[in-house]
C-alpha cells in the first residue's frame, strides 16, 4: 500500500469516526430527514411548540472570543450585550427567553465542561421555541446580516433525523422568519443583508432558526458597542417576533419509513 | 638494429593504444552524460501540461459576491494533483496585495482525495484476496447523483485555518469559493468535505460549518440580498 492509499484510508477512517460521533451526540429532540418513499407514512402528533418561547444563543464565550472587532472589542462581548437587550425587550412582550449562556463563561449546566456547539443546539431543541436566534457580530459590512441554513428544505419531519441536517424540515419556516425580520429591520432603517450560510450549529436546530450578525452602523466598527444602536436593532427584532409567534407553523411530523423485511425461508404465501 | 617491419608494428600498436584510449575516454563521457541526464529527469514535481485557461471563483468581501474569473495556469494532468494545484492557486490569489478577500499567504491545502461514490468498505475475509467491497447499509450514506460521481475530501492545513479571519461572511465566502472552483473545473466532483490536519473540525474560524458535506455547485449563482434603508 503506497502513501497515497494510506492517506486516503486515514481520511475515510476520520470521516467514518466523525459520522459515528455525530450520531452518538443525538438528543431525543432531534428529528430526521424524510427518505423518499411512495408508501403512505402515518403522521405523528406534532412536537410541542412553545409559541411564547424564544431561544437566544449569544455566540462564543469563555476562551472562545470569536472574531476580534478591534483591539479592545471582542465578538463574544457584543453578542452577550445584544442578547441581554433582546431578552429584556422580549420578556416585556410576554416571551419566555431561553439563553444558551448568560455570562462570559460558556459552560455546561452544573459542570465546568465547556459548552460545545452541539450542547447549544441541544438546549435549543429541548426548549421547542418559536424562534432560535444565533447572535454574532462582525466588523465587516454594516447594518445587520441575517442568514438561514443552506440545507435544501424537505416538506415533512421524520422521527429519526441525522443530527447534522435536522434543520432541513424547518428551513421553510426559517425563510419566512428571515423575511419577517428583514421587513422589520428595513422599516427601522437598518441596512440589511439576507443570505444563506452553514454556520454551526444552525443545521442541527429543530426550530425556525436564523443567524443574526450585527455589523457596524456605518464604517466605524466601534459603533458595535453603541448602546442605542444595539437597542434599536433589538427593538426591531423583538417587534418582528411578536408578529411571528402567531405565524409559525411546525412541519408535519411523520413516522419513520418501515424497512422492507426479507421473507423467511420456508414461509408459505 | 631494429628492422623496419618491427618499427611499423611498434607504431601501429602505439596508434591502437591511443585510439583505444580515446575511445574509452569518449565512451566514459557518454556514460557520464547519460547518468546526468537520468538524474535530471527524476520527477520532483507532478508533470505539468502547458498553460491553460482556468476559471477561478473569486470571493469579494465588499459585496459578498463570488465572481468567475479566468486565469492562465499550468496544471498537472493527474486529477488529484490537479485539484490540489487548483486550490493552491485559488488561495494564493487571496494572499496577493489588494485582494478583495484577503487571506494569509502560505500553503493552505495539505491533500485532496477523490473518492468514488457511494463510499464502500471492505468486509469478509482477513486478507485482501478474500475480502469483498460492500456498500454501506446506512440509508443516509453519501450517494452519487450521477454515475462516476466523486467525493472530494480536502485536507486543509491547520496553519491556514488558524490564521483565517473570523466572521460568518468571510468564512462562508472562502468555502463557497473553493466549492465553486472545484465544481467548475472538475465536474465529476459531486460532494465536498473538509478536514483539518486529517481530523474533522467543527468550524473554519468559529462560524462556517466544516462538518457537513457540501454539494458541489455553482456558487456564483448564490447571491445575497442587500437592502439599503
Amino acid at each position: 500500500m503506497n502513501l497515497a492509499q494510506k492517506s486516503a484510508t486515514a481520511c475515510l477512517l476520520a470521516i467514518a469516526t466523525h459520522r459515528c460521533s455525530a450520531q452518538t451526540t443525538t438528543t431525543p429532540a432531534q428529528i430526521s430527514a424524510a427518505p423518499k418513499s411512495t408508501t403512505t407514512i402515518p403522521a405523528l402528533p406534532t412536537s410541542p411548540f412553545n409559541r411564547t418561547t424564544v431561544l437566544l444563543d449569544p455566540a462564543h464565550g469563555g476562551s472562545d472570543s470569536g472574531s476580534r472587532i478591534s483591539d479592545s472589542i471582542l465578538e463574544k462581548d457584543i453578542t452577550m450585550s445584544l442578547a441581554f437587550k433582546l431578552r429584556s425587550l422580549l420578556a416585556a412582550r410576554g416571551f419566555t427567553v431561553v439563553m444558551t449562556r448568560d455570562s462570559d463563561a460558556a459552560t455546561q449546566a452544573d459542570t465546568p465542561n465547556p459548552l460545545r456547539l452541539d450542547d447549544r443546539a441541544g438546549i435549543a431543541n429541548r426548549a421547542h421555541p418559536v424562534a432560535c436566534l444565533l447572535l454574532h457580530a462582525t466588523a465587516a459590512g454594516n447594518g445587520v446580516h441575517i442568514y438561514r441554513s443552506e440545507l435544501e428544505p424537505i416538506p415533512n419531519e421524520v422521527n429519526e433525523t441525522p443530527w447534522l441536517t435536522a434543520q432541513a424540515a424547518w428551513v421553510t419556516q426559517s425563510e419566512k422568519l428571515q423575511k419577517l425580520l428583514g421587513q422589520a429591520l428595513t422599516r427601522a432603517r437598518v441596512p440589511l443583508v439576507l443570505s444563506r450560510a452553514s454556520v454551526r450549529p444552525v443545521d442541527s436546530l429543530t426550530c425556525p432558526a436564523l443567524v443574526v450578525e450585527l455589523a457596524p452602523k456605518g464604517s466605524d466598527s466601534s459603533s458595535l458597542t453603541d448602546e442605542r444602536y444595539q437597542q434599536h436593532v433589538a427593538g426591531a427584532i423583538a417587534a418582528a417576533l411578536v408578529f411571528w409567534q402567531n405565524q409559525a407553523q411546525p412541519p408535519v411530523r411523520l413516522a419513520p419509513v418501515p424497512t422492507p423485511s426479507t421473507p423467511k425461508k420456508g414461509a408459505q404465501p | 638494429m631494429i628492422s623496419r617491419h618491427q618499427r611499423i608494428v611498434f607504431w601501429c600498436l602505439v596508434g591502437c593504444i591511443l585510439a583505444m584510449g580515446t575511445l574509452l575516454f569518449v565512451e566514459r563521457q557518454r556514460a557520464r552524460d547519460r547518468i546526468v541526464a537520468l538524474a535530471d529527469a527524476t520527477p520532483l514535481d507532478a508533470p505539468y501540461s502547458t498553460t491553460e485557461s482556468v476559471t477561478l471563483d473569486l470571493a469579494n468581501d465588499s459585496d459578498g459576491s463570488i465572481t468567475a474569473t479566468t486565469r492562465p495556469i499550468a496544471l498537472p494532468g493527474e486529477v488529484t494533483a490537479r485539484a490540489r494545484a487548483l486550490l493552491e492557486h485559488l488561495l494564493a490569489e487571496y494572499a496577493l496585495p489588494g485582494s478583495p478577500h484577503p487571506l494569509q499567504s502560505g500553503a493552505a491545502v495539505d491533500d485532496v482525495f477523490l473518492l468514488p461514490l457511494p463510499l464502500v468498505g471492505h468486509s469478509g475475509g482477513a486478507t485482501a484476496a478474500t475480502s469483498a467491497l460492500v456498500a454501506s447499509n446506512d440509508p443516509n450514506a453519501l450517494q452519487p447523483q450521477n454515475p462516476g460521481g466523486e467525493l472530494a475530501v480536502i485536507n486543509l492545513r491547520s496553519s491556514f485555518v488558524n490564521a483565517h479571519p473570523s466572521g460568518v461572511e468571510v468564512e462562508s465566502l472562502t468555502l463557497m469559493s473553493i466549492i465553486g472552483t472545484l465544481h467548475t473545473n472538475l465536474p465529476q466532483i459531486e460532494q465536498i468535505r473538509f478536514l483539518v490536519d486529517g481530523q474533522p473540525r467543527e468550524t473554519l474560524a468559529g462560524h462556517a460549518d466544516l462538518l457537513r458535506t457540501y454539494p458541489s455547485k455553482d456558487t456564483t449563482a448564490q447571491a445575497q440580498t442587500s437592502v439599503a434603508p
